[in-house]
């Protein structure tokens, strides 16, 4: 159906072609203008500062892309990368599959109160993510939390905050928060999808199953690509999680260079190193972006043209 | 900009209601006759489907992961300071304080916390309307202009939200400070009113939502763009608007990197810094630990925005009307 | 390029950004920064744990009446320090007073961010101030804040589990004996503390390793020595070692947690070596155990020494941007050294004045400020043996100039020692080689030995 719509929205906009039009400015500018003042001009910023290298003892001086150099043999941020990428391999197709399963299921109007599951899932991402981790934190106390409570009913011993699982706990900390608000997006989706359609679709002996498949979810397919996206872009620059995370965790599993966002800001705000940490930030992005690029841009694109 | 005279302006908006008035009846129509029409073939309708049992079920797993981390907020709101390290986490204390705490929530500091709970009001209606306003603007411009520079927007914004936020703290301070807007609501305000995953939603809210028919009409008709805009666009674009200003709202309501770089006025601290001080407290030589206000705060922190999500969702139910003129 | 326009003014405008970056650092004339003494608007940033400032405030506008403060809450330590460190990089919006925790002032006076107290006449009050609080904030001979709160490392235990596990905690000396104590109280099921190698155990850990006559780094203008094996880093070390497999100690549960409180309230922590401060976090974390806990003073390296160490501790600077340093000066001394130093005292903040320290007011067992605290504490006058171990004799023990490094990477390496990954020592020798590579990136000239 997306593609029907592009088809003849395409053959119409010749019209305007041959001119240019500066008319979407008008629209586009208010927006642009922020996004320079707030984005834009800081980022150059910190491409000019990467090139810099501040002392305690020495003040600032050019140097080149020795920051970069040294980013290329700093093992700690490679392995904060390594991470993250990792986390991103797992848990953004899982919350995916999760929040699409839920807007289809609250779509189809067949669920007894509607309305109290749509809240419910959404409710999480109101809250702050320093107020989840600390909740979540306490259901995974081997001792005192939740967790621990299991283990003494069950006479278990298990440690979701080990080392090994750390990860997978944090990842079910971001699920818990951010499923709810892909939901929404899955589900707005779902709602411009005209009625008569499905109607349409039951007069040529359709079931629900086909309607799902040939109606709805060709129409999940642009909202999936815009929450790929921003889901890769979010966990790349995983940090709140983590960093109130660090405090209850034992034996300190999360050091300041556990996601490459930790390790910047550390880098930044502890180190005295901002150069550098700018540095880092580039490098994140380029290899953010290829990543995004390389999995969803392509027919985002073509979604928008 | 425009050289329509109040006449024609006059007999536009009249003949610009009367289109929408019909055009809503027709949609009274349609539906009427199609739920008329799936009950006579015994189609479940899209509408009013039988609802399932099993599936209710599986849902209410879903449900439950969601909500029981409210459980243990809500539970722990009625606790006093030393029940909460005394007794168990999910059971209740020994005296049930939940009234004291709210009291104490909105009194300690001299009821500092009534000051950060209007300012990020003032937050969310100035940056999250604004931010929503923008978003939408930006996001029909790409829809439906094809002007210079629009296919690098796409690129550009790609790449400006994949730096690292914590990276560009710095530089963003820097400039803030340069320009006098530290410690000061714009400081809060200004990056609050860019979305960038807003204006992706209501790109393509825009393009599948808004028919190029229904803008060429109106173009040759002689409606001015803004006119066309807020009059025919921004009705169909209802649903889209929903969900960015909902987005929005979350967003500014739950900022908590950037106010901690750029206010270190007590008085312009939104809700989450606040809360986060308190938190802090308890971790601080000498310090007296409040993790019951900082649990009863956190709680009635998160009660607006259930209240602006029930007060908004049922404009999802408009996208019917939007699809319906797409047919 | 159709962004050309766009990009030009993107260029523009961060040019215009760095351009004023560049020239905010200038040094401005010393003698136009006093300002007037009695004419000011001071704006002050710090930490606020009892909420007291609000009045001490309103005394001190009351004494000098040209003279208003605006006080700004600006979180943990932490944070004032990053937020401190923000404003001196923008060249403005820094404050005229910033409260510092004592190991970070030494980073702010090397990079020029505070003014030295020495022309105020700070340097005269030396002997006002216990040692211990007083040498930290020293930078090349010159005082660059003033102690406004102190904290003497001290050993507060849990009576009732000493005596279930049949040990009288007043009788240990020395460090072994405590480690004798330490086994019996294992037996109970209970730890005798815990010690997780987080960052928050760096100050504990400093304080340990000052007590045992460590230096684990020195520091000369611009030359560093790193020495993760001297005499007393080795003593330190085969200590700690030994607690750590022979399960002695709680390794799981790093402190200031939420499950660190439930251990102190619920008895599974039996002690804890940490700054005189604790009482008031004692009285909050374990309400359960009111009445059980005891302080005195921290065992011995060797019998018969008289050793103490501090542990945390703040002090009040005045910052360089400001021009009204001569009125900050005023506020500072009325808070650390004048009559506003006193009403601290009386409300529970830890003092580092020798004559409030020896006052009987301090001491009295039935001043209001005092009795809830003894109460906790079974009856024992605690500020008695707080004051008393204030003013033992101390090592001298210098702090990095990049201090909040040495912190946050202390629980990046140190923490492997305690889950068992590797001994402490190979940890330490970890340690020295990542304080030794940053210190090089930041221009000095660094030994590791």
């Amino acid at each position: 159906m997306t593609a029907q719509v592009q088809a003849t929205t395409a053959s119409r906009i010749p019209v305007n072609k041959h001119k240019r039009d500066w008319r979407g400015w008008k629209f586009m500018g208010p927006f642009a203008v922020v996004f320079v003042f707030v984005f834009i001009i800081p980022i150059v910023y910190a491409i000019y500062i990467s090139f810099f290298k501040r002392q305690m003892i020495g003040g600032t001086k050019f140097v080149g892309v020795e920051n970069y150099a040294r980013l290329l043999t700093d093992t700690n941020f490679w392995q904060a990368v390594g991470r993250v990428a990792i986390f991103t391999c797992f848990q953004v197709p899982i919350m995916l599959f999760l929040s699409a399963a839920m807007a289809l299921a609250l779509d189809s109007m067949k669920l007894h109160g509607t309305k109290f599951f749509r809240i419910a899932t959404f409710l999480p991402y109101a809250v702050p993510a320093v107020v989840s981790t600390m909740v979540w934190g306490f259901v995974y106390g081997a001792k005192y939390g939740l967790v621990g409570s299991l283990n003494d009913l069950l006479g278990t011993n298990i440690d979701v905050l080990e080392p090994n699982v750390l990860l997978a706990s944090i990842a079910n900390i971001n699920t818990w928060e951010f499923t709810g608000y892909n939901m929404l997006i899955f589900y707005s989706a779902l709602s411009t999808i005209p009625h008569s359609l499905y109607e349409a679709a039951s007069i040529d002996g359709a079931t629900e199953w086909d309607i799902v498949k040939k109606i709805k979810l060709p129409e999940l397919k642009g909202s999936l690509a815009i929450t790929v996206i921003f889901s890769i872009i979010g966990s790349f620059q995983l940090f709140n999680e983590p960093s109130v995370l660090q405090n209850m965790v034992p034996g300190n599993a999360i050091t300041t260079y556990y996601t490459p966002n930790m390790y910047a800001y550390n880098l930044s705000f502890t180190g005295n190193q901002s150069n550098y940490a700018a540095a880092l930030a580039i490098v994140m992005a380029i290899i953010t972006m290829t990543i995004a690029y390389i999995v969803q841009l392509k027919s985002m694109k073509e979604q928008m043209k | 900009m425009s050289t329509t005279t109040a006449m024609s302006l006059k007999e536009q908006e009249k003949a610009a209601k009367k289109a929408e008035k019909e055009r809503a009846k027709r949609v009274a129509a349609d539906e009427k006759a199609e739920r008329k029409r799936s009950a006579k073939n015994g189609f479940s309708n899209p509408a009013n489907p039988t609802r399932s049992i099993a599936l209710t079920l599986v849902c209410s797993i879903m449900a439950i992961y969601c909500l029981f981390p409210f459980l243990y907020l809500l539970i722990n709101a009625t606790k006093t300071q030393a029940d909460f390290t005394s007794t168990f986490g999910l059971g209740f204390g020994k005296t049930f304080a939940l009234w004291d705490n709210i009291v104490t929530v909105f009194t300690y500091q001299d009821g500092i916390f009534g000051r950060w709970f209007i300012n990020t009001i003032l937050y969310v209606v100035v940056g999250a309307g604004g931010a929503t306003l923008l978003s939408i603007m930006g996001g029909y411009a790409l829809a439906k202009f094809r002007f210079p520079g629009r296919k690098a927007c796409f690129a550009i914004i790609i790449g400006a939200i994949s730096v690292p936020g914590i990276a560009l703290a710095v530089p963003q301070f820097l400039l803030f400070a340069k320009l006098n807007l530290t410690n000061t609501p714009a400081a809060m305000i200004i990056p609050s009113l860019v979305s960038t995953f807003g204006l992706y939603l209501m790109w393509i809210f825009s393009d599948q939502a808004v028919p190029d028919e229904l803008l060429e009409a109106a173009r040759v008709d002689g409606a001015g763009e803004w006119r066309t805009f807020w009059q025919i666009s921004l009705p169909l674009l209802a649903p889209g608007i929903v969900t960015t200003a909902l987005f929005t709202i979350v967003a500014t309501w739950n900022n908590y990197f950037l106010p901690l770089i750029m206010l270190k006025d007590q008085d312009w601290y939104p809700l989450t810094i606040g809360l986060n001080q308190w938190k802090d407290q308890a971790s601080t030589a000498g310090g007296q630990a409040i993790q019951n206000l900082v649990i009863t705060g956190s709680l009635i922190t998160i009660v607006p925005l259930v209240i602006a999500f029930l007060m908004l969702q049922k404009y999802w139910q408009s996208g019917l009307a939007a699809g319906a003129v797409k047919e | 390029m159709r962004n050309g326009k766009k990009f030009i003014a993107a260029t523009a405008a961060a040019a215009t950004l760095v351009g004023m970056a560049a020239c905010g650092n200038d040094a401005n004339n010393a003698e136009a920064n006093l300002g007037d003494a009695d004419k000011a608007e001071l704006v002050f940033w710090g930490w606020d744990s009892g909420n007291t400032m609000k009045d001490l405030i309103a005394d001190f506008e009351e004494a000098n009446p040209g003279i208003t403060v605006k006080f700004n809450n600006t979180g943990t330590a932490a944070d004032t320090s990053t937020a401190l460190s923000n404003a001196i990089e923008a060249g403005n919006g820094a404050p005229d007073v910033v409260m510092l925790e004592d190991p970070t002032v030494t980073q702010f006076a090397v990079t020029g961010g505070l003014v030295s107290l020495k022309e105020f006449g700070a340097a005269d009050l030396k002997d006002d101030y216990a040692a211990g609080p007083w040498n930290k904030l020293q930078y090349n001979g010159e005082p660059y804040a003033l102690p406004i709160d102190s904290g003497p490392e001290m050993f507060f235990y849990n009576k009732a589990v000493f005596d279930k596990a049949g040990v009288d905690a007043e009788s240990i000396e020395t460090w072994d004996d405590y480690y004798e104590a330490a086994k019996k109280i294992r037996v109970t099921g209970s730890y005798i503390t815990n010690m997780a190698g987080t960052e928050n155990d760096y100050q504990p850990f400093t304080a340990q390793a000052w007590q045992a006559g460590a230096q684990p780094w020195k520091v000369d203008g611009e030359n560093i020595t790193i020495n993760m094996h001297d005499e007393g880093m080795t003593k330190y070390v085969e200590f700690v070692q030994k607690l750590i497999d022979e399960d002695l100690v709680d390794t799981k549960t790093p402190n200031w947690s939420d499950d660190w409180n439930r251990e102190l309230n619920d008895g599974t922590l039996a002690s804890l070596t940490i700054g005189a401060w604790m009482p008031i976090n004692l009285m909050n974390g374990a309400p359960d155990q009111a009445g059980n806990w005891r302080v005195r003073t921290l065992p011995q390296w060797n019998a018969g020494d008289e050793v103490s160490a501090e542990d945390g501790g703040s002090a009040l600077a005045v910052v360089s941007q400001s021009k009204q340093q001569a009125a900050a000066y005023k506020f500072i001394e009325y808070l650390t050294h004048g009559d506003g130093a006193d009403t601290m005292a009386a409300t529970g903040t830890f003092p580092s004045l020798k004559r409030i320290l020896s006052s009987d007011s301090f001491t009295d067992p039935d001043a209001e400020a005092n009795k809830e605290v003894n109460e906790f504490f079974g009856g024992q006058n605690v500020n008695e043996v707080l004051a008393a171990a204030a003013q033992l004799p101390v090592t001298e023990f210098q702090y990095l100039p990049y201090n909040p490094f040495a912190q946050s990477s202390y629980g990046d390496q140190i923490s492997k020692a305690y889950t068992g990954e590797i001994t402490l020592e190979e940890a330490m020798a970890n340690y020295a080689q990542a304080l030794g590579d940053h210190g090089t990136q930041q221009g000095y000239t660094v030994t590791v030995e």
